[in-house]
C-alpha cells in the first residue's frame, strides 16, 4: 500500500510539473500571453481605482539606454512622482548592450512598463516588433502637437506608438576648438582634401585631431550613413534603390569611397592612439584638455564642455558639416531615441499620464532650459536657445540638407553595431570597405527576407 | 550490486526534475537547430541542414569563434594547471601565514566576473592603467601595450585575466590532493636520497594525477563554454577578433536569428559530450587501476 502511495505521489509530481512545462510552452504563442494579460491588467486596474483614487503607489520600470535620459527628465519625474505617486524606476544600460537587453527581456516576458528605442519608420517592426510589444498612442493628446516629420518616423503601419521629445537641430557634425584652428592658422575645410591637410596639421602639432570613442561601438558608425545629403547628391534616387532592392551597397562607388576615406582618417592616425579604448561619456572632458582639436557630435556640445568643465567657453568652439566626399550639406534625421509603453504592461494607462505629464507645455520648456545639449524642442511653442555660432552654422549650411541613410534606407539601422564592429574590424585591417558593404547588404538580405519583403523574392 | 538498498522510484522526483529542466530542453534545442526560428515570424519551419552549413562556410565567420574558443581553452587548460600545481606546493608547507596566503590566492575565484571586467578594464587602459603607468615609470615605455583594443593583444590579455582569476580555484583542487598524499612515501624517498624534483616527479605528480584529471575536466568544459570574461573585457572586439562561440551565439540572438544561434551551440554540445565522454572513460580507468 505505502508502496503503491508513494509510486502515486512520484506520478502526481511529476505529471504536475510536465503540465506546468506545458503551459510555459503554449504562452510563447500570442494569444495564450494576450489573453492572460488583459485579465490581469483589469484586475489590477481595479484595484487601484477602488484603493487609491488619487495618489497611486506603484512603480513603472523605464528601460533606457545610457544617453536617452536626461537629468530634467528625471527631475521632471521626481515632480510627476509627488503629484500623483507613480514613482519611474529608471534601468540604464550601457548603448552597446542595451538592443540585446531590452529584447532578452521582452523574450522572456518581462518587458519594463517602459522602454525606450530609436525610432525610424522602418525599424519599428523589425526592431521592437511594436504591433505585439508596444501600446497604441495614436488618441493621445500630445500626438498632434509633435512635430510631424518626428511622428511619422515613430509610426508603423498608420499607428503613433513612440512618444519623441528631442532637439529636431540635432544633427551630428563636426565640432571643433577654434583655438586650436587659430593658433595653427588653419580655416575650416570645405573639401575632404582640406579636411585631410586640416588633420595632418594638426597632428603634427601634437594635438589628436580627432576625438572618436569607438569603444561605445555605435559612435564611429556615424561617418557612414549620416552622410545620405551627400549620397543623394551625387548618386540622386540612391537611397530609392536601395529600397527597393534595385541596387546593393556593394555596388555603389559613392558608398564605398565615403568607408575608404572613413578609413583612411583611421590608417593616417588622425583619430589617436586610443581611439579603441576612448569613451563617448568623456568627449566634453577631452575636448576640453585641448588634446583633441575635433570630434562628431551635436550642436549642442559646446554649452555641454561649458557646464561639466570649469574655466571651459562655450564659444571657443565651432561646427561645419561631416566633410567625406567633400560634403557641405547637413544631415538631418528625425529619427531620435523615444519612449514606448509596453503593450503587455499592467500599468499602461499610467504610462500614458506619465507621457501626458512629460509633454505639457511647461514641463517641455523646463527640459529644454536645463538640458545643455537641447537647442529646440520638436514641440511648437518652446522657446529655443540657439547661440550666434549655432545659427551662423545653419545659415551657412543650412540651405542644402537631406535625410540620413539610416531613416532614408530600410534595413540599416537595425544592424548599427554591426555596423559599428565591421568598421572597428576595418580600422583594425581586419575587413576592407568592400566587405563592410557585403556584410551590410547580407544582413539587409537576412531582414528582408524574414519580413516577406516582396522587394526581395 | 545484488543488495538492493532503495528501490529504483526513490529516484523518480531527481529522475523527473532532471528529464524536465535538463534533457528536454537539449533536445529541444538540437530540435531547433534545424529550423529558421526567428524573432521576425512566430512560425518555425524544418530547414533541414541549413543552418548548419551556414556556420561552416567559408563566406561566414562562425569558425573563427570556433578556433578562438579551442585556443582559449587549450591555453587556460595548460596554464592554469601549472599555476595553480604551483601555487599549491608552494602554499603546502614550510611558509609563514600559508592560511592567509592560500585565502589571498583564492580570492579572485569568488570575485563576480563583471566586478573583474571593470577592473581589468581599467588596468588595462592603454593612456592611465596600471600596467601601462607601471611600466612608463620605471623606464619600460616600448612595452606598454594596447591590452584590449591591440588586435595582438587582446586575446592574450583576456586569457590572462581568465588564468589569474581561475588559477586559485584549480590550486585548491591540488593542495587537497596533495595533502592526501601520504608522507611516508617523502620519508623513504628522503631515505633513498631522492632530491625535490625526484619527488615531485615520482611521487608527487603520479599520486596526483587523479586530481589532475579533475582539474583538466572542469577547465576543459569551463573554457569551452567561455564567455562572461570575454563579454565583459571586449564583446568579441576590437572587430571580431576575440570573439568566441558563445558571443556569437549572443550576437545572433541579437540578431534576431535564434536557429544559427541555436545550431552553433549544437555544434559546442557535441564537441563537448565527445570530449567530455572521453575524459571521464580515461577518469574511470584511472579509478580502476587507483
Amino acid at each position: 500500500m505505502k508502496r503503491l502511495l508513494s509510486i502515486m505521489l512520484g506520478l502526481v509530481l511529476v505529471g504536475t510539473m510536465l503540465s506546468a512545462c506545458g503551459n510555459s510552452g503554449n504562452n510563447n504563442s500570442p494569444q495564450a500571453s494576450e489573453s492572460a494579460a488583459p485579465s490581469q491588467e483589469s484586475a489590477q486596474a481595479s484595484e487601484t481605482t477602488s484603493a487609491a483614487p488619487e495618489k497611486k503607489d506603484l512603480t513603472l520600470s523605464y528601460l533606457a539606454s545610457v544617453d536617452w535620459i536626461k537629468e530634467p527628465e528625471m527631475k521632471l519625474a521626481e515632480k510627476f512622482e509627488e503629484q500623483t505617486g507613480i514613482h519611474i524606476d529608471y534601468q540604464i544600460v550601457p548603448a552597446d548592450q542595451y538592443l540585446n537587453v531590452l529584447k532578452a527581456k521582452m523574450a522572456a516576458g518581462e518587458a519594463p512598463d517602459i522602454f525606450g528605442g530609436q525610432s525610424g519608420k522602418f525599424d519599428l517592426g523589425p526592431l521592437y516588433d511594436v504591433e505585439n510589444n508596444a501600446a497604441d498612442l495614436t488618441n493621445e493628446e500630445w500626438v498632434k502637437r509633435e512635430d510631424p516629420l518626428f511622428v511619422e518616423q515613430a509610426t508603423w503601419k498608420s499607428k503613433v506608438y513612440g512618444l519623441t521629445i528631442w532637439d529636431p537641430s540635432s544633427s551630428w557634425v563636426i565640432v571643433y576648438n577654434k583655438k586650436i584652428f587659430e593658433q595653427l592658422g588653419l580655416s575650416v575645410p570645405k573639401s575632404y582634401e582640406e579636411f585631410l591637410k586640416v588633420s595632418e596639421a594638426i597632428k603634427a602639432s601634437g594635438v589628436t585631431p580627432i576625438y572618436e570613442p569607438v569603444s561605445d561601438g555605435w559612435h564611429h558608425v556615424l561617418w557612414f550613413p549620416e552622410l545620405g545629403v551627400r549620397y543623394e547628391e551625387l548618386a540622386p534616387g540612391l537611397a530609392d534603390k536601395l529600397n527597393t532592392n534595385q541596387e546593393t551597397f556593394a555596388n555603389s562607388s559613392v558608398l564605398e569611397q565615403s568607408l575608404t576615406q572613413f578609413n583612411e582618417l583611421a590608417t593616417k592616425g588622425y583619430f589617436g592612439e586610443n581611439a579603441f579604448s576612448n569613451t563617448y561619456a568623456d568627449t566634453e572632458k577631452n575636448m576640453a584638455s585641448g588634446k583633441y582639436a575635433m570630434t562628431v557630435y551635436g550642436i549642442g556640445l559646446p554649452a555641454q564642455i561649458e557646464a561639466a568643465v570649469p574655466g571651459s567657453s562655450a564659444s571657443d568652439y565651432g561646427f561645419f558639416p561631416i566633410p567625406l566626399l567633400d560634403n557641405q550639406g547637413l544631415n538631418i534625421s528625425p529619427g531620435a531615441p523615444s519612449k514606448f509603453i509596453s503593450s503587455n504592461s499592467k500599468y499602461v494607462e499610467e504610462a500614458k499620464q506619465y507621457f501626458n505629464y512629460l509633454t505639457q507645455p511647461d514641463n517641455l520648456q523646463y527640459l529644454l532650459d536645463n538640458e545643455a545639449k537641447f537647442t529646440t524642442l520638436n514641440f511648437p511653442g518652446v522657446k529655443a536657445k540657439f547661440t550666434a555660432e549655432q545659427n551662423a552654422f545653419f545659415e551657412t549650411y543650412g540651405k542644402k540638407s537631406g535625410t540620413v541613410y539610416q531613416t532614408a534606407v530600410n534595413y540599416l539601422n537595425p544592424q548599427w553595431t554591426d555596423m559599428g564592429k565591421d568598421m572597428a574590424a576595418m580600422m583594425s585591417k581586419q575587413l576592407t570597405p568592400k566587405d563592410i558593404l557585403k556584410n551590410i547588404d547580407k544582413r539587409r538580405l537576412q531582414q528582408a527576407k524574414t519580413a516577406q519583403d516582396p522587394n526581395w523574392k | 550490486m545484488t543488495r538492493k538498498i532503495y528501490p529504483f522510484y526513490f529516484i523518480a522526483i531527481a529522475l523527473g526534475i532532471y528529464i524536465i529542466f535538463t534533457v528536454v530542453p537539449s533536445l529541444m534545442g538540437i530540435y531547433l537547430s534545424f529550423t529558421d526560428w526567428n524573432s521576425y515570424s512566430r512560425e518555425i519551419h524544418f530547414i533541414g541542414l541549413d543552418n548548419f552549413k551556414t556556420i561552416f562556410s567559408s563566406n561566414e565567420n562562425y569558425m573563427h569563434g570556433i578556433n578562438n574558443t579551442v585556443i582559449f581553452t587549450i591555453s587556460t587548460i595548460i596554464l592554469k594547471t601549472m599555476i595553480g600545481l604551483l601555487l599549491a606546493i608552494l602554499v603546502n608547507k614550510g611558509i609563514r601565514l600559508k592560511n592567509f596566503h592560500r585565502v589571498i590566492l583564492f580570492l579572485p575565484a569568488i570575485i563576480p566576473m563583471l566586478v573583474v571586467g571593470i577592473i581589468f578594464k581599467s588596468i588595462f587602459n592603454p593612456e592611465y592603467g596600471l600596467i601601462n603607468e607601471t611600466l612608463r615609470a620605471i623606464g619600460l615605455d616600448q612595452w606598454t601595450q594596447h591590452w584590449l583594443t591591440d588586435v595582438n593583444w587582446a586575446f592574450k590579455s583576456i586569457i590572462a585575466v581568465d588564468v589569474w582569476k581561475g588559477a586559485g580555484y584549480i590550486m585548491v583542487i591540488l593542495l587537497a590532493g596533495i595533502q592526501a598524499i601520504s608522507h611516508s612515501y617523502y620519508e623513504a624517498a628522503d631515505i633513498d636520497g631522492a632530491g625535490a624534483w625526484k619527488k615531485f616527479r615520482f611521487i608527487t605528480v603520479p599520486l596526483l594525477m587523479p586530481a589532475l584529471m579533475v582539474t583538466t575536466v572542469l577547465n576543459l568544459l569551463y573554457g569551452l563554454k567561455i564567455f562572461d570574461t570575454v563579454y565583459v573585457l571586449t564583446n568579441g572586439g576590437p572587430g571580431y577578433a576575440t570573439d568566441v562561440v558563445y558571443t556569437q551565439v549572443f550576437g545572433q540572438f541579437t540578431l534576431g536569428s535564434y536557429g544559427v544561434g541555436t545550431a552553433l551551440i549544437t555544434v559546442l554540445f557535441l564537441i563537448m559530450s565527445i570530449l567530455g565522454y572521453f575524459a571521464i572513460k580515461l577518469m574511470s580507468r584511472e579509478e580502476q587501476n587507483g
